[in-house]
């Protein structure tokens, strides 16, 4: 059963009690929460996603509850709390939805070391993934989802799930889009993001919506074919620039959540990685130029 | 007395050889190098053979790599280990 397969009432009254278990392969969550605002939001986000039993084990059990009781009425607030630890300062009450997402990328960097989490958006097409590893602000969320609207499937904006096999996990949730990304990826697909969220802490935020044929492969990993580190610019021209193995290594070393915990297995990955697959950095500043250049890169790749 | 090579019980090397370099991931730390083919062939050469001087690692290194004396001066493999025990990759009983 899907969420949206139960009625906004029974999902608010659900998440209200003993919570529901969502399927975000490759785990489980437990959400609860009492805040009817942010139910309409996971409801709207995570309908198309399947639900456990109420009784299954969860990896993860969150709950968003209300912040502190004097502040409720005068500038109410929400606070994220993950198996009855509160990790961070609260959010604002309309923020709940955007401190889900944060707090679940920051639960599952720090818990999820059965693989080596690369800090990369994930995308793949005709079997063959593709890595886009970026720190924050260089447009890989922007990038992973202007390309899941040309049609690759998407299996994540932050996290390359990396097994020890070698092979690329799905952690397709919804993609957190900032500022001028917003308009210009809903024009790319109408109703594809979510409300915006004015004013977090990263600026204005919505939601890009996974689409349907990659959630239905959600639970489905893949090969890793290219590296692509991406680099936005506004009004620059498109660059491609190779980078040699260990340069790569490096900067994919660098740019992971879990590298030092991982050890031998993460050390391995990584050079099987950067063996395998080329690697690039991309410099665009439009996207439709980028789409070409990434495209090329991945057929060579075959 | 000349200062003897080692690598610390606790430490755990592991190489890569790639096409552009050999990475080096320091397992009691988590890090990673980058390092040249100097320094790996004098890493291994400690590893397997551990308590040797400079002197003497430097002998299998040049055999190793095929180099002469004058490409690489004993003085420079020195100043070498000074660095990877500064990294604590190595230390001497000195």
């Amino acid at each position: 059963m899907k969420l949206a397969d139960r009625g906004s009432h029974d999902v608010r009254a659900a998440l209200a009690a003993t919570g529901l278990v969502l399927r975000i392969p490759p785990v489980r969550v437990r959400v609860r929460s009492p805040i009817a605002g942010f139910a309409a939001r996971l409801a709207d986000l995570y309908g198309e996603y399947e639900l456990h039993d109420t009784r299954d084990y969860a990896d993860i059990d969150i709950r968003m509850l209300p912040g502190a009781r004097l502040r409720r009425w005068v500038r109410p607030t929400v606070q994220f709390v993950v198996d009855g630890v509160t990790p961070f300062e609260p959010f604002r009450l309309d923020h709940a939805m955007p401190m889900f997402e944060w707090g679940l990328n920051w639960v599952f960097a720090h818990r999820m070391h059965q693989f080596l989490l690369l800090h990369s958006a994930v995308v793949e097409r005709d079997g063959r993934a593709l890595l886009l590893p970026a720190w924050p602000g260089s447009g890989k969320s922007t990038l992973a989802a202007s390309l899941a609207c040309a049609g690759w499937r998407y299996l994540s904006d932050e996290f390359g799930v990396v097994a020890a096999s070698g092979m690329v996990h799905p952690f397709a949730r919804p993609a957190a889009l900032k500022n001028e990304s917003i308009a210009v990826i809903e024009r790319m697909r109408p109703g594809g993001v979510g409300p915006v969220y004015p004013a977090t802490r990263k600026g204005a935020v919505a939601h890009f919506r996974v689409p349907p044929a990659s959630l239905a492969r959600a639970a489905d990993p893949a090969p890793i074919a290219a590296v692509v580190f991406p680099d936005f610019i506004a009004g620059a021209p498109l660059t491609v620039q190779p980078m040699t193995p260990a340069v790569a290594f490096l900067k994919l070393a660098h740019n992971a959540f879990n590298y030092e915990v991982v050890g031998e297995r993460g050390f391995r990955a990584v050079a099987g990685i950067v063996r395998s697959a080329p690697c690039r950095i991309v410099r665009y500043g439009d996207l439709a130029a980028a789409h070409g250049a990434i495209a090329d890169i991945v057929a060579g790749a075959a | 007395m000349q200062p003897r090579w080692r690598v610390p019980a606790s430490q755990q090397l592991l190489f890569e050889d790639l096409d552009d370099g050999i990475v080096l991931f320091d397992a009691q730390v988590g890090g990673t190098h980058l390092v040249n083919p100097t320094a790996a062939e004098a890493l291994e050469v400690i590893l397997e053979s551990p308590g040797l001087t400079a002197a003497q690692i430097h002998r299998r290194v040049l055999d190793r790599l095929g180099l002469t004396d004058q490409a690489l001066p004993l003085a420079a493999l020195d100043e070498l280990l000074h660095k990877l025990a500064e990294l604590w990759l190595i230390a001497s009983d000195a």
